[in-house]
């Protein structure tokens, strides 16, 4: 088992129905499912019901939370991510009944690319990348979860997710080789 | 370590050694001490496409879904239970305010009774005071004049 949980005694006040903690919960985890939902689906309005639903998900889960279980974070985040594939299937079926518009490449080729075009190009090549290799390094590059943490969390030994690492950056190098340095 | 482990795992984890997996650090570290060039070489690729992505920021939190969220959490049993010994109060409040109504009512229509029954004995008195009134007057006067 891993060290004591950081947010334990945060939850169990939650719990309590202690309203300090709601705030100090709140305030520590919706910008992180809000983060993982816009790395899974993009920068939607789905994103930000992911993440509020999560949170609800978490309020329900509080008085039956059991401490030494499994760690909170890990938990939320595989909510999050149910959550996420929920919306992508459904996104799915909606595209097979009419594909939607492409979506913009990147800045035109006369303008220089600013901090944002960067992000907007970065967000494209991730939304490309398959479903478990975007699952990967979302979990590991941008949520910072280690690498048992994110194996538990997407269910996979560890040997996989390294694979599913390597893949997917793997992929993000090629879709954004104009803009790697060296 | 050997160079194709430590280029794996920088592929995989990125050009941070300390955010690799920990059961690895310890003998990347020493592969980074062994050839440093090399190691350097491998790490800075990686780094540049951390830098990269890192450029991808996500949207801060709004206000009205951070305040959406913690309005759904659960309430706090004690101010629940607050708001339960309050109502319960005010409930008896308004009970004994009732029945301190209704004993005031019943008190005061027995006081009534009871003026009006005790006007008797008081009307009979004036009239038994004012008959002396009348006989005192005489004798009274005759009195004084007796001592006159």
């Amino acid at each position: 088992m891993d060290a004591q949980d950081p947010d334990e005694a945060l939850i169990l006040r939650v719990a309590a129905g202690d309203a300090a903690a709601v705030r100090a919960l709140t305030a520590r985890k919706l910008p992180r499912m809000l983060a993982l939902a816009q790395r899974m689906l993009g920068e939607t309005p789905e994103a930000e019901d992911v993440a509020q639903e999560a949170m609800i998900r978490a309020w329900r889960q509080a008085p039956k939370w059991r401490p030494g279980a499994a760690k909170f974070d890990t938990w939320l985040h595989r909510v999050g991510l149910n959550l996420c594939y929920d919306r992508l299937r459904r996104k799915r079926e909606i595209a097979m009944d009419s594909p939607p518009d492409r979506a913009d490449e990147g800045p035109a080729p006369d303008r220089g690319l600013e901090a944002a075009d960067v992000g907007r190009r970065v967000a494209q090549a991730m939304q490309a990348l398959p479903d478990r290799q975007r699952e990967a390094v979302a979990l590991c590059h941008y949520q910072d979860l280690t690498n048992i943490e994110a194996a538990a969390v997407m269910g996979v030994s560890i040997e996989a997710l390294e694979s599913l690492l390597s893949r997917g950056r793997r992929a993000l190098r090629v879709a954004l080789a104009d803009m790697v340095a060296s | 370590m050997t160079p194709e482990r430590f280029e794996t795992l920088a592929e995989a984890h990125g050009g941070a050694v300390a955010r690799w997996p920990v059961a690895e650090r310890e003998a990347a570290a020493a592969f980074m001490t062994a050839q440093p060039e090399l190691a350097r070489q491998m790490l800075g690729r990686a780094e540049a496409l951390d830098a990269l992505l890192d450029s991808w920021r996500p949207a801060v939190v709004s206000h009205a879904l951070m305040e959406s969220v913690i309005a759904q959490a659960p309430r706090a049993p004690v101010r629940a239970a607050v708001a339960w010994i309050w109502r319960g109060a005010l409930g008896t409040g308004l009970a004994a305010a009732c029945a301190a109504g209704l004993m005031m009512g019943v008190a005061l229509s027995g006081a009534t009774t009871t003026t009006a029954e005790a006007t008797e004995p008081v009307s009979a008195a004036m009239t038994s005071y004012e008959g002396l009134t009348d006989t005192g007057g005489a004798f009274t006067t005759s009195a004084l004049e007796g001592q006159a």
